[in-house]
């Protein structure tokens, strides 16, 4: 092994890779990071002397809020029943849609990349369409109600799923399912009993993960005439009923830090 | 033990051959010859030890003989199917062969006995895959392919949690619950330190006892020694020793690692 000695000051010095370096490039990317805030600054309309001017009106509203409303309490739990429900269908049935689609949108286990690009595309426009957005379109063909919730969940939600489940597909390690397709077994064989247990965990954590997602998403469906407790919030402030639209507030909070929770344990319980 | 053991001389084989490669011939453009016209047999019941120098073709022979990489020129038989004639002989061979990996490639979440129930996979009906309900007997197989590994205790055990040596054993016995005639070992112990290593080519000498063929790469030469009955050594993509391990002399152990000075310069 042969040793090369230099003297301090004669060592090529290696690259730094991670940094693009190069002085004028950084004045550039900061000058086209510049005009894109400012530009964006002036599209969204930023005004924040009207904010201060709204915020004793929206004071006035909190003021008058309290207390909040009990009166009408049973019709609102069951209004926030039905956001929960409308949830749970929406997510289940995605789910169930998205079990054999992430199969064929994964690289490492498509039968046929002929099917691979295809699916992606198909996950990806349902991923592009928001479920509020899915909503809109259902209240239109199926009426008002929360039944126009559950499609526009199911459909937004069975992208994005299929999409996070052929990802944990893809990222699994090849050499298990190698050893297994080498002995011979067929796809099916290998999917099931090498795969299913290990991208399990992870695909249950993306199944909880949306069902957590939905509700919250689920409490301002009803804005747009699809049902649950976003559609009473919508009238309450429409009709400025503040103590009312507190109720309904609260009652979403609860919900959701109720659902955040159980789903977090449940995550953790699975690792 | 299994020092002396391994100097026993192959038992009587019939004119059955496990395997059979011939002229086998890869290369890599523009420059790299992973392997020249390489030919050699395996009968039943045979430990052959692949020795060679880094870059001397091993895992491209391993590739070769296992359908992952199709040689230019050549055949390979395994039980006498050419597995290069279609895809079906290709998947039928398979069935007759097992590979054991340096990374040993166990279902990670799986206990060790569901690994070893992996070699039933090919013989088992979709439904009781899917539905994981393997017969009895198949059960009852598999453990006691874990008894011949010396790894009935930890039937129970997550992959993840056994050391690499029980991991490689486990997926011997995976191997053996294939009901392979026919063991490829790409450097099995490469991964192992010194004990583990022994245990695992101990495992490998008692499938060889059941009447498998083992073929495996190894690095290290005493090993090669200790345990196979057979040493091919590469270099450069040919062989240039095909000899029973006792007969290898140091002289000729010299010659498959004989230094080449402008490759270790590059």
């Amino acid at each position: 092994m042969a040793t090369v000695v230099r003297r301090a000051g004669e060592y090529p010095e290696p690259v730094v890779t991670w940094w693009p370096g190069r002085r004028l490039r950084f004045v550039v990317v900061l000058v086209l990071l510049g005009a894109f805030y400012s530009a964006s600054w002036h599209l969204a309309k930023v005004d924040p002397g009207r904010l201060l001017t709204g915020l004793p009106k929206m004071a006035g509203w909190a003021a008058k809020a309290w207390p909040p409303a009990t009166d009408e309490l049973p019709v609102l739990l069951l209004r926030t029943a039905e956001t929960i429900a409308m949830a749970a269908i929406g997510t289940t049935a995605a789910a169930l849609l998205a079990l054999p689609l992430c199969v064929v949108a994964a690289r490492n286990v498509t039968p046929s990349l002929a099917l691979y690009y295809p699916a992606r595309g198909f996950l990806n426009a349902l991923r592009g369409v928001d479920s509020f957005v899915f909503a809109l379109l259902f209240v239109a063909a199926v009426g008002l109600g929360p039944f126009a919730g559950v499609l526009g969940i199911a459909l937004h939600t069975w992208g994005s799923t299929a999409k996070l489940w052929a990802e944990a597909i893809e990222n699994i390690p090849p050499g298990p399912l190698e050893a297994a397709a080498a002995t011979g077994a067929s796809r099916v064989k290998v999917i099931a009993f090498a795969l299913l247990p290990d991208v399990a965990p992870s695909m249950v954590s993306v199944g909880l993960f949306w069902w957590e997602f939905n509700v919250r998403a689920s409490t301002v469906l009803g804005v747009v005439g699809a049902g649950g407790i976003g559609q009473e919030l919508k009238n309450s402030m429409d009709l400025l009923l503040f103590p009312r639209l507190l109720t309904i507030i609260l009652l979403i909070l609860v919900t959701v830090t109720v659902i955040d929770h159980t789903s977090e344990w449940l995550r953790r319980k699975l690792e | 033990m299994a020092a002396t053991e391994a100097r026993v001389a192959p038992g009587p084989t019939g004119n059955g051959l496990v395997a059979r490669a011939e002229g086998l011939t890869k290369r890599y453009p523009p420059a790299v010859t992973a392997l020249a016209e390489v030919s050699f047999e395996v009968r039943p019941g045979e430990f052959v030890a692949v020795l060679g120098p880094s870059g001397a073709g091993k895992t491209t022979l391993f590739r070769c003989l296992t359908g992952l990489t199709r040689p230019d020129r050549g055949t390979v038989s395994v039980n006498g199917r050419d597995i290069w004639q279609n895809p079906r002989e290709l998947r039928l061979a398979r069935r007759e062969m097992a590979l054991i990996f340096q990374q040993f490639n166990l279902i990670r979440r799986l206990s060790a006995l569901e690994n070893v129930l992996v070699g039933r996979l090919a013989h088992v009906p979709a439904w009781r895959v899917i539905s994981r309900s393997f017969t009895r007997a198949d059960r009852q197989l598999a453990l006691g392919c874990l008894d011949t590994v010396g790894l009935l205790d930890r039937a129970g055990t997550r992959a993840d949690e056994l050391s690499g040596g029980q991991q490689q054993r486990v997926a011997i016995a995976r191997a053996l619950a294939q009901h392979a005639k026919l063991i490829l070992a790409d450097e099995p112990v490469a991964s192992l330190d010194p004990e583990s290593s022994a245990t695992v080519l101990e495992s490998l000498r008692s499938a060889v006892s059941t009447g498998v063929a083992v073929v495996a790469s190894l690095h290290q030469v005493h090993l090669a020694r200790a345990y196979a009955d057979r040493i091919v050594a590469l270099r450069d993509g040919r062989i240039v020793e095909d000899a029973p391990a006792d007969r290898l002399d140091a002289r000729s152990i010299e010659l498959i690692y004989e230094r080449n000075a402008e490759r270790d310069e590059a």
